[in-house]
């Protein structure tokens, strides 16, 4: 299964060999995903594009642990996930990982403070008084700490979703339509974030979307089409990921 | 995960009080039987160190068939009395008497609350005095009396008025010379007490030269000091073993254990209706937590893709599980406090009238109360618990992502054999309760229940909810779209609909039960009356159902000089114990001369015949007592009698008697008034001659008792049957109220659910309204909801109370000869008031669904 990309890279913090996920059985099953070998290196930016349907999401929770493969290997840091009881998986996730939702998913009864610093509590760490500071200054909601998810709007919500997923220094955060649910200004905002924590904080991050001119922050794009990847390459303006898209399409 | 537990807490407050209250009302039913008997115990057990207070040595009968039978001769004679006061150390002593008999105004109107004892007292030398004179002052002479406090204040009695004392003597008027309170407390468990001279007593109570109790003072000159336990041994060693002899503070101990036996029944009877209302507060426990686990289901995928761990999910649940216990636990514990002088408000109502001083609230009560509700809550929560654990981190990112079915680990298997226990447990505090509740109608009339004892079997089938709910359904659904939506709604999730439907089913399905069990109840009677009784009338004592008092001996011989008597038969009872048994066996005691004129015994071995030659020496048996002992005519049996005589009884015949009139053993009254002591009747039958019509001889019948004997009436059958039916209605009346705290527990199950539910659909509500449908349709839709889900708890409860009553009785009681019967009339009000209450649950859920902002409906995820 050492394929070329599947090979082991002390660079490459997720790694995928041969992926395959089939839903369902017989006449009615579905190839979420056929044969997807992919590597992301650590610092890097990358965005999976794709049509409605083509696996793009079934991809991100494979590679997160939150699903398991049909067929095929996931390493991320270097740990096989096949064999990982729910325990190590939890722990998994406690350390390595970070997830942004399309629908920001913070919870109502906590304010901005609280929901950030909820992985935190959740693995019973002490939060570091100077990351949080340089954080939410980062993410620009200083002022907004002590307010529930309801006081706040769509963008500084997902401000504080992006926030949280970084709070615990995971080895990669993975987010799923960060912008889908935001303007474009908000979604500007977001998705420069998330550009900034990749430049200056050295952070991994993996991100699904539709929206080309969201592709164009990052610095690599894939694009999946029926399960498979159909284009591999380095970062693109959103014209040409349109184009791609097209081309797909 | 505690102060997320506690955050989310705070902030859904409506539903975690009615959530709570769920379970508070059934502690509160707890604490407050806890609180009420232990403050009655504690104002009686200061009301007899009051009343044993000068008291250095008291002297009373031996009880050697148990505390609760004594003798009605008491051992105690004038004699014995003398050698107490020769013994050296004994400074001064007394008889005294105090014996149940009647008061009653000059009009011949009781003087006594309901269903209280009164006492005939007999006056004492100061020291020992119980009675202290709080107007006037105690009797002098023979047509004195001193009346308590309580009575007189309820009948508005003064100095100097007449008022009538009867007991086993010819009643007799004396004058009211003083006013009294006992033993220093306001009531003596409501009883009243009318104090005469002690020979007067004797007199009335129909025992002169006998006492109820010596009391005995010591010497109290320090030359020669003499220590109360000296003394009683040296008394004991004087007297004979037919009596007792105990040091003051020891008789204040006995008195007050004895009372805590008696009130140890009516304890546990309210305990019962608490532990329904808890299992019925679990169901609401268990039913609100799946709900909300199943509206978490994303915050709960949230938190695992967050890095939260099975156990932390659990733990929440679980937190919030202990939390919402001991909320509930405090608010039922506080609900306890309230509660119980309420208790004894009922119980005043129904005639029971019991000191209570204060409010003892003892550790007992705040620890049992406490750890129960939390407990209870607690496991209640654990299976929802279970299974927002196995909610996959997914569930935060995809729709509708389902909980994967559980694979059993060996962990896994024995958590699920714990929950299995706990169920096991709370169903068998049910069923006893149940069994607790028969008891209490068998005790009243039916006799001792067989341990063979099943319960109904309990449908599960979810199946049989959603055509249930149709049929329901079909019956709202002429009201158009509201009423088809409120169908489909309650069918949507059935197994949410069956456990709201079934807290409701649990109260109703007792409540049907004891119905149906009261109805057969009075079937019985009346048939076994009508089989049985052969005569024209009966009488008894007033109070009735007081077989303890009865009527005087005389008052047979007064009957039979009656114009148009024929014939008058007396019956006892008493009781005696088996030579090896631990147990006593009832015994009637009847006059064969008579007996067989009004009454038709239903012989398997023997006949009329057998009664005329029963003798000193013979006993009838009833079927079921010899079977049980397995004994024949002709065997011999020895008996313990209350007099702690032993009598050997030859069986002489074995008769079935549905009417329960033969105890276990029949002999002859004479040898009851000898061998047992037995000096009262506790009926008469009467026979009229041939051609006397009732019209003319009950009236002279009832002339003859109000003259002479006050406290006893006549009943022709048919009255008899209605006595027995009211007093039948009374116990039911009572176990109604206790068990409708059940269905109120029940109702805010209701609640909850629709509110939860309301809350899941919001958008679906948002949505509705936005196409036009408008608030009053909405909350008729919420109604209509809550009505099907309360009818479908009744109906369920009705068939499995019914059914359940059925059963219970074709096992247990069809050899007693207990006739079926069922109450339709009264189930189909049950089922009215299902269908009220759930509207009355739904005022609150349909009042909120209807003020939904339709625009944050639309938006709300
Ligand atoms: N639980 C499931 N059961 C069956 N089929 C599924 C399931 N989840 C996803 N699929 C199917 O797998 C395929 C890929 O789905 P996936 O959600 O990964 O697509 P996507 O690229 O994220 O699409 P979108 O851009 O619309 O979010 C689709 O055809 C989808 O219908
Ligand atoms: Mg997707």
């Amino acid at each position: 299964m050492n394929t070329a990309t599947g090979a082991p890279d002390p660079q490459t913090i997720v790694q995928a060999a041969d992926l395959s996920r089939r839903y369902g059985e017989g006449e009615a099953a579905v190839d979420a995903l056929a044969g997807v070998s992919v590597g992301f290196p650590g610092g890097r930016f990358a965005a999976i594009m794709g049509p409605s349907g083509s696996g793009k999401s079934t991809l991100m929770h494979i590679l997160a642990g939150l699903d398991r493969p049909t067929s095929g290997v996931v390493r991320v840091g270097g740990v096989d996930l096949t064999d990982l009881s729910d325990q190590d998986l939890t722990q998994l996730r406690r350390d390595r990982i970070g997830f942004i939702f399309q629908t920001f998913n913070l919870l109502p009864v906590l304010d901005a403070r609280e929901n950030i610093l909820l992985p935190l509590s959740i693995a019973g760490k002490k939060p570091d008084g100077e990351w949080f500071d340089l954080l939410i200054d980062t993410v620009g909601i200083r002022d907004r700490l002590s307010h529930r998810p309801a006081e706040m709007s769509g963008g500084q919500q997902q401000r504080v979703a992006v926030a949280r997923a970084l709070i615990s220094r995971p080895t990669v955060v993975f987010a799923d339509e960060p912008s889908g649910n935001l303007d474009s200004k908000a979604s500007n905002d977001v998705l420069e974030l998330l550009r900034h924590a990749v430049d200056d904080f050295g952070q991994t991050v993996v991100m699904v979307t539709h929206d080309a001119h969201a592709a164009s922050f990052a610095d690599r794009l894939l694009v999946l089409a029926d399960g498979r990847i159909v284009h591999d390459g380095d970062a693109v303006t959103s014209e040409q990921a349109l184009d791609l898209m097209k081309s797909v399409g | 995960m505690l102060p997320l537990v506690l955050r989310g807490f705070m902030q859904r407050k409506v539903r975690v009080v009615l959530t709570a209250i769920a379970i508070a009302l059934g502690v509160a039913l707890m604490a407050g039987t806890y609180i009420l008997t232990d403050t009655i115990n504690k104002s009686f057990a200061s009301i007899f160190s009051v009343a044993n207070r000068g008291n250095d040595v008291v002297i009373s009968p031996t009880q050697n068939l148990g505390r609760e039978t004594r003798s009605q001769t008491s051992p105690i004679t004038d004699q014995m009395l003398a050698k107490v006061r020769a013994t050296p150390g004994v400074s001064e002593a007394a008889g005294s008497i105090f014996t149940p008999g009647t008061f009653l105004d000059v009009h011949g109107k009781r003087l006594t609350n309901g269903g209280a004892p009164a006492f005939v007292a007999s006056e004492s030398p100061k020291r020992f005095e119980s009675f202290k004179p709080v107007q006037g002052h105690l009797p002098l002479g023979p047509d004195e009396v001193a009346i308590d406090e309580q009575t007189a204040k309820r009948h508005t009695l003064k100095l100097g008025q007449q008022m009538i004392v009867a007991g086993s003597a010819p009643a007799k008027r004396y004058t009211i010379v003083g006013i009294t309170r006992f033993g220093g407390g306001e009531s003596f468990g409501g009883a009243g007490a009318a104090i005469l001279t002690p020979t007067e007593a004797q007199r009335v109570v129909g025992l002169p030269g006998h006492f109820d109790q010596i009391e005995v003072a010591a010497e109290s000159n320090p030359a020669h000091p003499v220590s109360a336990n000296e003394l009683r041994g040296r008394i004991r060693a004087a007297l004979p073993a037919t009596v007792d002899v105990r040091t003051g503070a020891q008789q204040a101990a006995k008195d007050t254990s004895d009372l805590e036996s008696n009130l140890g029944f009516l304890r546990t009877f309210l305990l019962v209706f608490a532990y329904v209302a808890l299992v019925v507060g679990a169901f609401i426990i268990f039913n609100t937590f799946s709900i909300t686990v199943a509206q978490r289901t994303r915050e709960f995928g949230l938190l695992r893709t967050l890095g939260a761990s099975r156990r932390q999910i659990m733990q929440s649940v679980v937190y919030e599980g202990l939390l919402l216990g001991v909320v509930g636990a405090v608010l039922g514990l506080l609900g306890g406090l309230v509660l119980a002088p309420a208790l004894n408000e009922l119980f005043k109502a129904f005639g029971a009238e019991l000191p209570h001083n204060g409010t003892v609230v003892e550790t007992r009560t705040i620890v049992v109360s406490l750890l129960v509700g939390t407990v209870v809550t607690l496991l209640a929560g654990l299976p929802p618990a279970l299974r927002a654990t196995r909610v996959p981190p997914l569930a935060a990112m995809r729709e509708g992502v389902e909980i994967p079915p559980r694979v059993l680990s060996a962990r896994g298997l024995i958590v699920r054999l714990a929950i299995v226990l706990v169920i096991a447990v709370l169903l068998a505090a049910l069923i006893g309760g149940s069994v607790a509740v028969s008891v209490v109608f068998a005790a009243l009339w039916v006799g001792r229940l067989s341990a063979r004892y099943r319960r109904g079997a309990r449908p599960r089938r979810y199946r049989v909810v959603p055509a249930l709910a149709r049929g329901i359904g079909a019956l709202v659904s002429w009201r158009g779209i509201t009423g088809q939506l409120a169908r489909e709604n309650s069918i949507r999730q059935p197994g949410r609909t069956i456990i709201t439907a079934a807290a409701l089913t649990v109260g109703l399905a007792l409540v049907a039960f004891v119905a149906v069990l009261a109805d057969g109840t009075k079937a019985t009677i009346n048939q076994a009356v009508s089989r049985s009784f052969a005569g024209n009338l009966i009488v008894e004592n007033s109070q009735s159902g007081n077989n303890e008092q009865g009527i005087p001996a005389v008052v047979a011989p007064a009957l039979r000089r009656v114009p148009g008597v024929a014939g008058v038969a007396p019956i006892a009872f008493t009781e005696g114990r088996l030579k090896g048994s631990s147990s006593n066996v009832r015994i009637t005691a009847i006059e064969p001369s008579t007996f067989g004129q009004v009454y038709r015994v239903e012989w398997k071995k023997g006949s009329n015949a057998t009664l005329l030659g029963l003798g000193k020496d013979g006993t009838i048996l009833t079927k079921s007592y010899a079977d049980s002992k397995h004994l024949k005519v002709g065997q011999t049996i020895s008996v313990l009698t209350p007099t702690d005589k032993h009598i050997a009884l030859t069986v002489r015949g074995i008769a079935s008697d549905n009417a329960r009139l033969l105890g276990d053993l029949t002999i002859t009254l004479p040898l009851a008034r000898e061998a047992f002591g037995q000096r009262d009747d506790a009926l008469n039958f009467v026979a009229y001659s041939q051609g006397a019509s009732n019209a003319q001889v009950q009236p002279a019948v009832n002339r003859l008792l109000a003259a002479s004997f006050p406290q006893t009436r006549s009943r022709t059958a048919a009255q008899f049957k209605q006595d027995q039916a009211s007093q039948i209605n009374t116990l039911l009346a009572l176990i109604y109220v206790l068990l409708a705290l059940s269905v109120i527990v029940s109702l805010f199950g209701i609640v909850n659910t629709l509110i939860l539910s309301i809350y899941e659909r919001t958008r679906e509500l948002g949505m509705l309204r936005a196409i036009g449908t408008s608030r009053r349709q909405i909350r008729q839709m919420i109604r209509y909801e809550s009505v099907i889900t309360a009818l479908i708890g009744g109906v369920f409860g009705l068939v499995i109370g019914v059914v359940g009553a059925l059963l219970v009785t074709t096992l247990a009681l069809s050899d007693s000869g207990y006739v079926q019967s069922i109450p339709v009339g009264t189930l189909a009000i049950l089922l009215v008031v299902a269908a009220l209450a759930g509207l009355l649950a739904a005022q609150l859920p349909a009042r909120r669904a209807a003020r939904l902002d339709m625009l944050q409906a639309l938006a709300s995820e």
